[in-house]
């Protein structure tokens, strides 16, 4: 039948058996989480479970909020910026072929070196600072977004280059009415790959070089045995970067459909 | 002919890369960055160092090691749930979540929770296996649904049983796809072994790397860097190869 | 032959229009589809039927829901009211027995498989023995032999085609549908593969039915034509078609043919075939 394969979009289930169905792997998790740190009478040094997380955190909101705030805004200004720069330079480049042939397969190896690996020379280069923590969340959306704007970029409708070229558009005109709204789907795409990226980059930053923000929290509290802490550290980064992955995700979605 | 073709297409991105090296040896023997950075021949002199050799070696193979393994047991795991997901939709859409919340946890969290369940030597490889899991995840998923709604109508109309649908259609309409999420996979896979070495390996790349940070050897930091860089760009590299060999075949 | 007058809407039956058992009937059928929460009707109240060895045509302006009835007829979609019965079955037992062949509009040859392998697909699936020269018969039915081992993305459109239909005809079916298969291709091309299709039919003379939007294809192939009307598609007449066969090159140059593509051509045009809904085409 040719509707098997389409998604049922009038579901009647009701709102808990809808529930359990998107969240049965997640609840299972925790449920055996729980139980496997009650079976085994861990020491709360070793292991808690998430009971002692979500309580420490309900308790001591303050602490987590402020860290919190940090990683976030090195994560958003990162990937902000990182998404404006990398497609201020793919423009720029748009307008030579050279230049773009020059920089592209230095951007797309850029793109697949582990950039983590790449924090400790940072952090030599630039100090052991929250500015440097940013500057890891730029150069990892900053790459991404170039090679992806720079396909968009070059992925027009076809024969809409002769149009404009029939038209007489000058150069801008192409990119403003053309090549830039053809390529907003491709730099939604990469926005949404570096949305979650972006926190949890953020994060081993922050564990690494001991600043501010989430993952200082983990590492201290790490150090300190107060496991719960650490555990609530990663919860809440957990939950920012899925945060942020549905924004960009929703947003993508919208682009797409408007747009293609 | 095509490899004119080749050639002219690779030529100004070679002079790109040749450009960057450049400008990286001439930042480091004009000391504009200070010590910190240094010219791109003393780098390679550390590396090439018949002296460490057999460390970076060493260090080079575990990490590859915990790197390989994870890449193939999360590639696996991610390979089979996608499947699951495919074939028995009740449970797809709680697989993905899992999968998202999952990929989502900072690999930091995950090492110090795996510090817990196994030995510090085996972290790197189930770090490097969750983070490998989720791509392949999405990857298989998505390829697995990427068939035309016109090749399931002739299939439907050939009266075809599940399985024979799955592995005559699904699964050649999924392997190129499958090949992107490898590709991908790859840097990730090493990202996640050298995470998961910061939590007390005794050996890897990664260890080398945070042990020069915090020694101040400037050189040696570079050195590992580099290595741990030009590994990963080498395996890359191979899968893109594979990727296009795969993408000519099938498509 | 050629000398009828064409007064009459209602022609005498062609010679090969077997007045046998009702193979296909399609009973009272209607179909609707909710598109954007507007419903759009693709089929209103057809009816009609089809003979065990006939050759039917449906034509219709774009957008009629002509697909629409093929693929109620090919069991992939479900009629929102009427019934449809194949040999007095349901239409799905036909692709379960593996009776069925279909060649679709884009073909849908599988990229990774080469000529051969695509034909071959039907046995694989239902497990059915088969020979190399099995394969090799179709193939030369087709006359594709030099290309048996080629793939799709190497072939030109009216290539794939011919891949599409020996493939449909692979397991001998006993129905065999086709959704404007010739859709994409040139006039020139599109006649030469009218005549193979002729020839190639006539070889094992399956019930069949083509759905085509050019009416010469289907006065050239068909033993009787339904005509649907637009949106909704309504069964406007039937038409036997006279001509003897084999058809050949001088019956579509006749004058009686052309008088013929003339007012089947003004019958489509005529008013109450004008759209009713501004969506577009459902087929």
């Amino acid at each position: 039948m040719a509707t098997q394969y389409q998604n049922d979009k009038f579901s009647l289930k009701p709102w808990f058996i809808q529930f359990i169905s998107r969240y049965w792997a997640i609840l299972l998790f925790l449920v055996v989480w729980q139980a496997w740190v009650v079976i085994n009478a861990f020491n709360p040094i070793v292991a808690v479970g998430p009971f002692a997380v979500l309580s420490d955190l309900i308790n001591h909101p303050e602490i987590y909020l402020s860290n919190m705030f940090i990683t976030f805004v090195v994560a958003l200004g990162g990937l902000a910026s990182g998404m404006i720069l990398g497609s201020l330079l793919a423009i720029a480049s748009w307008f030579s072929r050279f230049v773009s042939a020059m920089l592209t397969p230095l951007a797309v190896m850029f793109a697949s070196v582990p950039v983590v690996a790449l924090i400790p020379i940072f952090a030599r280069l630039f100090g052991f600072n929250i500015t440097t923590s940013l500057f890891v969340v730029v150069v990892i959306t900053f790459f991404p977004s170039f090679v992806f704007t720079s396909s968009g970029l070059r992925s027009l409708p076809p024969g809409s280059e002769d149009l404009f070229r029939v038209l007489g558009a000058g150069r801008l005109t192409v990119l403003w009415r053309l090549a830039l709204p053809a390529a907003l789907p491709n730099m939604a795409i990469a926005l949404r790959l570096s949305a979650s990226h972006a926190v949890l980059a953020a994060m081993v930053a922050e564990f690494l070089m001991g600043t501010t923000g989430l993952g200082f929290l983990f590492a201290q509290n790490l150090e300190r045995f107060a496991t719960e802490r650490a555990f609530g550290a990663g919860l809440v980064a957990t939950i920012a970067s899925v945060a942020m992955f549905l924004v960009a995700n929703a947003i993508e979605s919208h682009i797409h459909r408007r747009w293609t | 002919m095509p490899s004119n073709r080749w050639i002219k297409n690779a030529l100004p991105g070679a002079l790109g890369i040749l450009l960057f090296l450049l400008i990286w040896e001439l930042l480091g023997r004009t000391g504009v960055l200070g010590l910190t950075w240094p010219p791109l021949t003393s780098v390679i002199a550390t590396l090439i160092d018949p002296s460490k050799t057999a460390l970076f070696l060493r260090a080079t193979s575990a990490s590859l090691t915990s790197a390989g393994t994870g890449y193939l047991a999360g590639g696996a795991l991610g390979l089979v749930a996608a499947l699951a997901g495919h074939l028995i939709p009740t449970l797809q859409e709680g697989l993905s979540r899992f999968a998202a919340v999952v990929n989502s946890v900072p690999p930091i969290a995950l090492a110090s929770v795996f510090l817990v369940l196994m030995t510090t030597e085996s972290t790197p490889t189930a770090v490097a296996a969750i983070k490998v899991f989720f791509i392949i995840f999405i990857a298989v998923q998505s390829g697995l649904r990427s068939a035309t709604p016109a090749q399931h109508d002739l299939f439907t109309s050939l009266g075809t049983g599940r399985f024979k649908r799955l592995w005559l259609l699904e699964v050649p309409t999924m392997l190129p796809v499958a090949m992107s999420g490898l590709k991908i996979a790859v840097p990730v896979a090493l990202i996640g072994a050298f995470v998961g070495e910061w939590f007390g390996a005794s050996r890897g790349l990664g260890v080398l790397i945070l042990n020069a940070m915090q020694n101040f050897q400037i050189s040696m930091l570079w050195s590992a860097v580099l290595l741990a860089t030009l590994v990963s760009l080498a395996v890359y590299f191979i899968l893109t190869m594979v990727e296009s060999i795969v993408r000519l075949r099938l498509t | 032959m050629n000398n009828h007058q064409i007064n009459q809407t209602q022609l005498s039956p062609g010679p090969l229009a077997g007045r046998g058992t009702s193979f296909i009937d399609f009973d009272q059928i209607s179909k609707s589809f909710e598109i954007d929460g507007q419903k759009v009707v693709a089929l209103e109240n057809v009816t009609f039927n089809l003979s065990e060895g006939e050759f039917a045509a449906i034509i219709g302006p774009s957008g009629c829901g002509k697909s629409t009835a093929l693929r109620i007829i090919a069991a992939l979609e479900e009629p929102t009211s009427g019934t449809v019965t194949i040999a007095g079955q349901p239409p799905t037992q036909q692709s379960t027995e593996h009776a069925l062949g279909v060649a679709f509009q884009d073909h849908a040859l599988l990229p990774w498989l080469n000529v051969a392998e695509n034909i071959e697909l039907p046995f694989r699936i239902s497990g059915r023995p088969v020979t190399a020269e099995r394969i090799d018969e179709l193939i030369s039915l087709v006359g594709l032999t030099e290309f048996k081992s080629a793939r799709p993305k190497q072939l030109s459109g009216g290539m794939r085609q011919r891949v599409s239909i020996a493939r449909a005809l692979a397991l001998s079916p006993q129905l065999l549908l086709l959704d404007e298969p010739f859709g994409s291709l040139d006039a020139v091309t599109r006649r030469r593969m009218n005549i193979e299709l002729q020839r190639i039919w006539s070889e094992f003379r399956p019930s069949t039915l083509l759905v085509t939007h050019a009416v010469e294809e289907a006065l050239f192939l068909a033993d009787r034509i339904f005509v649907l009307t637009g949106r909704p598609g309504r069964l406007l007449r039937e038409v036997d078609v006279p001509f003897e066969r084999p058809r050949t090159d001088d019956t579509m140059r006749s004058e009686f043919f052309h008088r013929m593509v003339d007012e089947m051509t003004a019958a489509l045009d005529s008013t109450e075939n004008a759209p009713q809904y501004a969506v577009e085409s459902l087929d």
